[in-house]
């Protein structure tokens, strides 16, 4: 029987060599529940908002279909700005990885280095695979435009939605886009910016899975554990 | 008092059709019921200011609007009442006499009379794309509208600039609030502005002596508080996802909602669908066709395809819709990543194959062990 498994424990005099020297909790427990948030409030954000710009489903078997997408898509928008708010929160306060404490520093050297690393790997012109505990520099980039547009699309949703009530103190807060830019510029803006983040949900799927390949670090499984191997080389 | 009773009776207008008016305008002013007697007292009062109508760029739409102003026929019956001193269209002189009447209400009045602007104001090549009596159309709006006690743009050209500012712009047409900054300019947009609107601010300024409450864009927000959507008698149909998908199908002989068919009534603030057109008898939807949204700003620029939901890309020819660019972003996303993830799995083909070896090594040396 014990021929059949085989583990380091059952061979303790010789262990296969693990990269990991040992393992750190990086992703603490509410920035997972914020991904997570962010994860479920876009897919039903887009669904529901897409729906909203095109019918395309038939009413024959829901009455009150257009009323319901427009509550779930309003309900959404709130639970996805509220959980922006708490991710803001937790770039001020948040441990060293989700804080602005791990930004890349463009003065630091050794910043400059690990990014140009990343670049060269990305587009193969490298040969080694650089392995970081948090946010690679490059993705940290991305993700800075991402929240950019988190953040605009936030506003515009607001904004638009406020419209129904030009007295209400929604719109005395978010009325001020419509003095710059005229309502239809901004709906075509709001639903833009839905196809930017489907083509970043494909660039940090495919970039995750990639490192997690790679670098061999436990990419995928440390949003949902929170670990990450601290390796050797 | 009486004068005015005998205006009535000349007009054919009973003394209870002005006060029946006086409540409808009362309650489109949204003023409580014993503000009717006041309304009623500012119309007859015989100090009532003039008015000066001065046209620019425009297609005479809302003078059009004017004089077909016919719910209750008193409200014409107002109009004339406050002494319309000036309207080239409409006026009986013409030429040097008109222009003389105009100079003597402005002398005269100075900072009394009413001011309203039809039609656009173009500004390029010095002024001389519109021109009366010698003078270009931006000078004359700064004299008279620069002295008069209050301005009224009606119609979206000299609220918004309108058609004539529409991209690319030839004339460079401005809005009559770009060039009297500094004035209480009321902007009465609509392709044409809705004459009811019209009578109600100026029975409102004649009541209270200042402009109605408006909104960010200086529209009253009695006639555009409120989204044409929100107001809708096809609302229910809206939310019952009951639309209109081709011109005359079923749901277009049911009265279903328009929003498939580009009807821009969720963008546009205007009192359409209470107020409605031609003596209330109908409006744009209710007639069957999407509204165009000609009440917002830049309409013929941000409201086009009137047939689409969004305006077109810009930059990208006639057809490149907002659906098109987003769907071409994912599937550049898609492709690039495909195509660095077929490249990673070829260039790492050697990899996996000696870690292969490694593993089967690893697993026969401890399968020797074991034996």
């Amino acid at each position: 029987m014990a021929s059949t498994v085989d583990t380091p424990a059952s061979r303790p005099e010789k262990q296969y060599e693990c990269a990991a020297r040992r393992f750190l909790y990086i992703w603490e427990g509410p920035l997972r529940i914020i991904h997570w948030v962010n994860f479920f409030s876009i897919i039903i954000l887009s669904v529901t908002g897409y729906f909203i710009h095109d019918p395309f489903m038939s009413s024959a078997q829901h009455p009150y279909i257009m009323g319901n997408v427009r509550y779930v898509h309003y309900l959404f928008g709130i639970i996805f700005s509220v959980n922006l708010l708490f991710r803001i929160y937790g770039f001020l306060v948040g441990n060293y990885f989700a804080s602005w404490r791990g930004i890349p520093n463009p003065f630091n050297a050794k910043d400059r280095k690990n990014f140009w690393a990343f670049i060269r790997f990305y587009t193969f012109t490298g040969k080694e695979t650089p392995h970081l505990l948090g946010h690679n520099p490059v993705a940290f980039c991305a993700y800075t435009l991402l929240f950019a547009l988190f953040i605009l699309q936030m506003l515009s949703g607001f904004a638009l939605w406020a419209q129904n009530d030009p007295g209400s103190s929604l719109y005395a807060v978010t009325g001020w886009i419509f003095g710059l830019v005229s309502n239809q510029w901004v709906r075509w803006f709001h639903f833009l910016v839905m196809f930017l983040i489907g083509g970043f949900v494909i660039n940090h799927i495919y970039s995750v899975v990639l490192f997690d390949f790679k670098s061999k670090s436990g990419e995928v499984s440390s949003i949902f554990s929170g670990w990450k191997p601290d390796r050797r080389d | 008092m009486s004068a005015f009773n005998e205006l009535l009776a000349t007009h054919g207008v009973s003394r209870r059709d002005f006060l029946k008016y006086c409540s409808t305008i009362g309650a489109m002013l949204a003023l409580p019921s014993t503000m009717i007697p006041k309304i009623a007292e500012a119309i007859e009062q015989d100090n009532r200011p003039p008015v000066i109508w001065l046209e620019f760029q425009d297609c005479a739409g809302d003078s059009e609007g004017l004089l077909r102003a016919s719910r209750p026929g008193v409200a014409e019956l107002v109009l004339d009442h406050i002494s319309l001193d000036y309207h080239e269209t409409i006026m009986a002189a013409a030429g040097h006499q008109a222009e003389a009447s105009k100079n003597a209400t402005v002398e005269k009045y100075k900072g009394q009379y009413i001011c309203i602007v039809e039609g656009s104001i173009p500004t390029g090549a010095q002024g001389a794309y519109c021109t009366i009596g010698g003078h270009s159309a931006e000078d004359i709006l700064k004299k008279v509208g620069g002295d008069a006690a209050v301005v009224i743009a009606v119609g979206s050209c000299s609220a918004f600039g309108g058609l004539p500012a529409a991209y690319p712009n030839p004339t460079g047409a401005k809005a009559v609030r770009d060039l009297l900054p500094n004035k209480t300019v009321i902007n009465l947009p609509g392709c044409p502005m809705n004459v009811d609107n019209l009578t109600g601010t100026i029975v409102h300024y004649l009541t209270f002596g200042s402009a109605p409450a408006m909104d960010r864009f200086n529209r009253p927000k009695f006639a555009y508080g409120k989204r044409i959507h929100d107001n809708c008698e096809r609302r229910s149909h809206f939310d019952a996802g009951q639309y209109v998908e081709n011109w005359g199908d079923y749901g277009h002989q049911q009265g279903w909602c328009l929003y498939k068919m580009g009807c821009k009534g969720p963008e546009t603030f205007h009192n359409c669908p209470t107020l409605r057109w031609n003596e209330g008898l109908s409006w744009p939807v209710m007639a069957g066709h999407g509204c165009a949204g000609c009440s917002e700003p830049g309409f013929w620029d941000t409201m086009m395809p009137m047939y689409r939901r969004l305006p077109n890309v810009p930059g990208f020819g006639v057809e490149a819709s907002a659906l098109n660019i987003g769907t071409a972003i994912v599937g550049a996303s898609a492709a690039i990543f495909a195509t660095h993830g077929a490249v990673t799995v070829a260039r790492n083909w050697k990899n996996v194959a000696s870690a292969k070896a490694d593993l089967r090594e690893e697993i026969k040396e401890h399968s020797d062990d074991v034996e």
